[in-house]
Parts: structure tokens; sequence; C-alpha cells
């Protein structure tokens, strides 16, 4: 059964210059963000979104999310409809932004996690042993009591991600979650999301990066302009391979490839 | 939602508040000291006038401390609806949030609840002040001090609802408590009676709300007024109440999701 499915979606944000913007040069528009886009994630199994800059990861997620309503078409996670019922979705999805700003500053990492445990229904109970167990699986026992708007990027990074595991969801949104952690947490991060699936959630992880993509996902779809280009199984794919299908599905210059090609390393 | 989850996640909201402000240590301090200045200002202020004036029959210096007091808690609780969005997107809270599994309108309304509690706390301080130090004289009807408390705090959360509404719909949800602190308060008679102002400023009184919260806090408070006087003040309160309510609810519902579909919910 699939967990979460997108049926023709497209999204589309409109730009409406100010009020008074006869000083500025604002032009009123609209940017399509995801154009008529349809895949599913079966349960159990790790999705991983690749594409460009501006090519539609994020509002995938946050469509998935409910943070956003989609314009057309429309999303389903465990069979629940993000437009018809959003708490619904809510009680299953764990999202780890990819903003560092979405933490309370004057808390600590301990009283953020209780603070949104609370809100997503983690029983009181079980609240300090799940808060203690997400601080060291995400290794920030030794910052647990500090308040966050003393952390550097990696420890916001690692701290949205146990927010997000924290009420143990079924599904998870990974929204380029290592992109400010040190190899080694990167790794250590990875072998965390494999797990996920084995526990039956299901994931989506959004990236640039092609390691990431080898490392946990079960699928990869390519995103660009919106649009669906590409989308495979990663099974024994190397890096290589889901690099050149990405370059392949996108049309981009691998300009990195090329270097390589010239011996510049 | 079970009662348990209710009360577990105002607590945990309540917490948070505290904490936060605890650690903001100089704010306590400065709120304090210009409570006091306050009331030591209008107490001068009501000896310089003389006790000739005595506005509704009352002195001056509780007309002014029952009036100022009551106001600022009113505008405060409803600006801190606002201040609670202005917060979420400035700290980019606001869109985690809304993914958690607490409904919006319930979470806006127990951060609220922690913010008027923090503001009682801060109205009984300064009324207590007012009546301890500076003898201010009480004869009330307890009972109806707290309904029209009761229904005013109804109304100031429906208005704090919808300024927080117009800060998801135009990032501007100021203007409204702006309207109120500046362009409405002297409508009201915080200061003055409101008998004393033109014919149709009078008129436009007795369509701000909080005009009859203050007259009716007055009345119970100052005077002892008996429940039949009181009942004319009580169910404009109560009407207010019944409207303003569900339609501030609603109006937030439709802007949420307008936010949502234009992707505008983080903006500020």
């Amino acid at each position: 059964m699939d967990s979460i499915v997108l049926e023709s979606v497209s999204k589309i944000f409109r730009h409406h210059p100010a009020l008074f913007n006869w000083m500025g040069r604002e032009r009123s528009g609209e940017t399509r963000a995801l154009d008529d886009v349809s895949l599913s994630v079966a349960r159990g199994k790790s999705l991983v979104l690749l594409g460009p800059n501006g090519s539609g990861k994020t509002t995938t997620l946050k469509l998935v999310s409910t943070m956003l309503l989609p314009d057309a078409g429309r999303v389903l996670v465990q069979g629940a409809d993000t437009q018809g019922a959003p708490n619904e979705v809510r009680k299953h999805v764990g999202f780890a932004v990819a903003t560092e700003r979405s933490f309370f500053p004057r808390l600590s990492a301990r009283e953020n996690l209780d603070f949104f445990a609370t809100l997503d229904d983690v029983p009181h109970k079980a609240r300090p042993s799940r808060v203690q167990a997400m601080l060291e699986r995400t290794g920030l026992l030794d910052a647990a009591d500090t308040l966050v708007m003393k952390f550097s990027s990696g420890m916001y990074q690692r701290l949205g991600i146990a927010r997000a595991l924290i009420k143990e969801p079924s599904v998870i949104l990974l929204d380029e979650p290592t992109r400010s952690l040190d190899p080694a947490s990167a790794a250590h991060f990875w072998n965390l999301v494999r797990e996920l699936p084995a526990q039956g959630a299901t994931v989506i992880l959004a990236t640039h990066s092609f390691n990431e993509a080898a490392a946990v996902g079960d699928f990869v779809a390519v995103l660009h302009h919106g649009r669906l280009a590409g989308y495979r199984k990663v099974g024994d794919s190397s890096v290589e391979e889901l690099r050149s299908f990405y370059f392949q599905t996108t049309g981009e210059l691998d300009e990195a490839a090329q270097l390589a090609a010239r011996g510049w390393r | 939602m079970k009662l348990a989850q209710l009360l577990d996640k105002t607590a945990a909201i309540v917490r948070r508040d505290l904490l936060t402000a605890i650690r903001y240590r100089t704010g306590f301090l400065i709120t304090a000291a210009g409570a006091a200045a306050e009331l030591a200002a209008f107490y001068y202020l009501s000896r310089a006038i003389g006790p000739g004036f005595r506005p509704d029959g009352v002195d001056y210096f509780p007309f002014l401390l029952v009036g100022t007091g009551f106001y600022t808690f009113l505008v405060m609780g409803i600006n801190a609806f606002l201040v609670i969005v202005q917060e979420a997107q400035q700290t980019g809270t606001l869109e985690i949030l809304m993914t958690t599994s607490t409904p919006a309108p319930v979470l806006v309304f127990l951060s609220a609840i922690s913010a008027f509690a923090g503001n009682t706390l801060q109205l009984l301080f300064y009324l207590g002040a007012g009546l301890l130090l500076f003898g201010a004289p009480v004869h009330a009807n307890f009972l109806g001090c707290v309904v029209i408390f009761v229904l005013s705090l109804t109304i100031a959360v429906a208005i704090g609802i919808l300024a927080a509404a117009l800060q998801l719909a135009i990032q501007k949800g100021s203007a409204l408590v702006w309207l109120l602190g500046s362009g409405a308060w002297f409508m009201t008679g915080t200061l003055f009676p409101v008998a004393t102002l033109p014919r149709p400023l009078r008129v436009v009184a007795q369509l701000i709300p909080i005009t009859h919260s203050l007259d009716g806090m007055r009345m119970a408070l100052l005077q002892a007024t008996n429940w039949s006087a009181l009942a004319g003040e009580i169910g404009i309160l109560a009407l207010f109440s019944l409207l303003l309510l569900p339609f501030s609810l609603m109006i937030f519902s439709y802007t949420l999701r307008r936010a949502r579909l234009q992707g505008t919910l983080s903006f500020y």
C-alpha cells in the first residue's frame, strides 16, 4: 500500500507587488513550483528527491506536510487528503525543515523537544525518555541543556531531525538534512535513516547529494522546473550512475565531470 | 482532543512563555518599574485636579486606576495574539507549529491563555498597588466584577484572533492594535468620562466594546452596583462576545487556509 500519493499536483506561487510600489521595481507574476506531478511512495520505502535549486523539492515536502495546499490535484498521506483531513495527516508526518530558524531560541534543546513533543501528543509519561533517546541518537546529549540560540548550524540540523522523529511518525520528511553536517555526522545520520523504513516508516528526503541518495534511497525522483523529469530504483546503483541519471534527465551540463575528464580534481 | 491533553499542552505553552520571559531578565523589572511610575503619575495628577472632579460619581484616582489598568490589560491581551503570530513568523516556528498534531486555532488560543495569565498578574499587581499604596476606595460587587471580566476577556480574545488573522493575511495585524492603542483609546473612557465627548464621538464610543468593559468594571468594582443596574452593560458585552468570537474564528481559519494556498505562512 502507498503511504504517500501525489496525484497530478500543481502548485503556483503568485507574486503581487506591494500596494504602493511606485518606488520599487517589483512586478506581478507567478512561479509554477510544481506542474502536474504524480508520484507515490510505498509504506516502508524511502524516496530521494533530486533536482536543481527551485525545482520543487521543498514545495513537494511542504505539500505533504500540509504547510502548503495544492492549487490542483491532491496529496494523500496514509489515505488522508491534505486538504480534506489536514489534522489526520499531521498525526502521521514528521518534518525536518531545512531552515535553522524554527526553534524557540531561549529554550534549551531538551525544552524545545519536550515542547514540540507535547504539541504532537507524545504521552506525558513517555516524553522524558523519548526526548533523552532522541538527543542521544542525534548526538546532542552534551548540548541538551544549552539554549538553542547558541547552537551551530549542524546542531540546529540535528535538533530538527530529532524533532521530526520524536513522535515516531509513520511518514518522515527530510529537507536537505545533512547540508550542515560534517562527514562523520552525515554518515551517522544515513545509518539512522536506513533504520527507519525497517521500522515501517516511509521517508522522503530532498537533497543535492548523490552520495546521500545512494546511501539512503530505495528510489530517486528527479524534479526539474517543477516537473517530474525522471524516476528510478536505486538498488545497487553507484553514486556515479545516479549522477549521470540526474544530468541525463535534467539536461544540465555536468561541468564537474568535464573538469574531472580534464584531470582537474 | 482529550481534556488531559489540552491541559498538558496549556502547561507546555505557559512553561515556554515563562522560561522565555525569565531569560529576558530585564523585561520583568522594566515592566514593574513602568507600572509603578504610571501609578504615581496618575495619583499626583488626580491630586492636582482636586477632589471636585468626580467622573461618574467616583473619585478621579480610582476612576483612572480601573480605566487605565483594565484598558491596558485588554489591549495587551489583544496584542498578545498578534505578537504570538509575529514572533512565530520571525523565529521561523510558525510553519512547523502548523504541522504539529495540535490544530492551529487551538494553538493560538492556548498561547493567548498563557499571555492573558501573565497580563492578569500584571493587572492584579497594578490594581493592588493602586488600592493599597495610594488608598483608592473600593465598594465591590465581586461576582459582577468576575462576569464583566470574563465577558471582556472573551471579546479581547475575539479581537486578538482578528489581529492574528490580519497578521497572517497582510503581515500588518499591528494596524488593528494601533487603532485600539492610539486611535480609539480616548473614546473608550479610559482617562475621562465618555459623556464629555461631542455627540458623534459618543455614538462611536458606544460601538467599541471596551467602552462597556470599562464602564461595567468601574460600576462593579468601585460602586458595588447591583445586578439590575449592571444588566445593561452585561447584555451589551454578551452580545459583542456572541457576535465577535465565531466571526473571528471564521476569519482566522479562512486567512490560515489562504496563507497555506499562497505559501505566505512564514512571510513577515
